[in-house]
């Protein structure tokens, strides 16, 4: 007599007993999976940082992305090239300015400051009409400058027809100069 | 795509910005001109002003001042450490929104002897930028006129004096002592006509007696 019950699970039984083909690949995916997968007890964020660090990542990018993603790194170039905190007077217009000395002794003057980093390499003065007068002329932006006259290379002097600076530290003297931001 | 994106992108982009930031805080090569062991302190303030968004400029001329004039390194950074902090307390009496150059004014104005609070006030009557008058009232301390006196003078011209209004009235006050006058009388005085110069048309302004 016909038993469908055993004809349904010989189908099975025939259908399990086939040959089954394993990619041979899989062995390897599987471990890799395997390593991959969080320790008992917890990874630490370093551990998941790490291995996130060292895996293959795929970015897809549509167009638009890829534009947005293009102007984020010139942003980037734009603000490495960008000191915040530099002088906002470094992108006002700058005056000429001449500073002179009578110094009629003198043989060497250099005219140093703020505005040249205190370097008495960068203005030497010149003598002008009268071998006593000394001269520099020097462009600056608004602010506040100390400066100072450094005389055949051993003396200091301050400029006699400018304040004094009050806030001088290293005992030698300074004169400031003032650069308004207009109007004066 | 998004969140593609957003995990792999997004932290190499902030990397790229952490990096750029880096770039600009390598080592400034001006400061090599200081000796070895001044060097890092002076980088470690000028580092802690360019993270309290302070203007480093400011610190970095006063170092070479210093080494220029041939100073030693604890006065050099003893130096640039009180010109941080005053810069600190001028962003504080002058605003967030002080410029680079009105800080080291201010600065200059409470080493003086300014308080914060006569800084507070020029910020609040002034619409312009403050470096003259801060610099004038830094100025006039340093010729001798007592703070109180220099501070009351430059508070009362700030709202309507121009800045070269401010210049002459402060070459006014060093010729008039450089003369003989008292340093506070000699301020008072210029200050007064001063003011009485700035309210006439400034096409019109009367010459001030006995003055070129």
């Amino acid at each position: 007599m016909f038993d469908p019950v055993d004809d349904v699970i010989e189908r099975i039984a025939r259908h399990l007993r086939r040959p089954v083909h394993i990619d041979p690949a899989l062995d390897g995916r599987v471990m890799r999976e395997i390593t991959e997968l969080p320790t008992p007890g917890g990874a630490t964020a370093l551990g998941k940082a790490w291995r996130w660090l060292r895996r293959p990542h795929q970015v897809t990018l549509t167009p638009l992305g890829g534009l947005a993603a293009a102007a984020g790194l010139a942003l980037v170039v734009l603000l490495s090239r960008m000191d915040p905190t530099a002088p906002a007077a470094s992108r006002a217009e700058s005056r000429a300015f001449q500073f002179v000395l009578v110094a009629p002794r003198a043989t060497h003057i250099s005219l140093v400051g703020d505005f040249n980093d205190w370097d008495a390499t960068r203005t030497p003065m010149h003598r002008t009409g009268s071998e006593a007068l000394w001269t520099a002329v020097v462009p600056l932006e608004p602010g506040r400058y100390h400066y100072a006259f450094f005389v055949d290379g051993s003396r200091w002097l301050a400029d006699p027809s400018a304040p004094l600076a009050r806030d001088e530290d290293y005992g030698a003297p300074s004169s400031v100069l003032t650069v308004g931001g207009g109007g004066s | 795509m998004r969140s593609v994106f957003t995990r792999a992108a997004l932290p190499l982009l902030g990397a790229m910005l952490v990096a750029a930031r880096a770039a600009t805080q390598q080592t400034d090569p001006r400061l090599e001109r200081l000796d070895a062991a001044t060097r890092p302190a002076v980088l470690a303030l000028v580092d802690s002003a360019r993270r309290d968004l302070l203007p480093t400029e400011p610190l970095v001329q006063r170092a070479l001042e210093g080494a220029t004039k041939r100073a030693s390194g604890d006065l050099i950074v003893a130096a640039v450490r009180r010109l941080a902090v005053d810069l600190g307390h001028a962003r504080h009496a002058l605003g967030s929104t002080a410029s680079p150059a009105e800080l080291s004014a201010g600065a200059a104005a409470l080493r003086a002897g300014a308080s914060q609070t006569t800084l507070a006030e020029l910020r609040h009557v002034r619409g312009e930028p403050l470096i003259v008058p801060l610099a004038v009232l830094a100025d006039l301390v340093a010729s001798g006129v007592p703070v109180d006196s220099a501070a009351a003078a430059v508070l009362s011209l700030a709202r309507r004096a121009r800045d070269a209004d401010l210049v002459e009235f402060r070459r006014a006050v060093e010729r008039d002592i450089a003369l003989g006058a008292p340093p506070a009388a000699a301020t008072a005085a210029a200050a007064t006509w001063t003011a009485q110069s700035v309210d006439v048309n400034a096409g019109a302004r009367p010459q001030r007696p006995g003055r070129p």
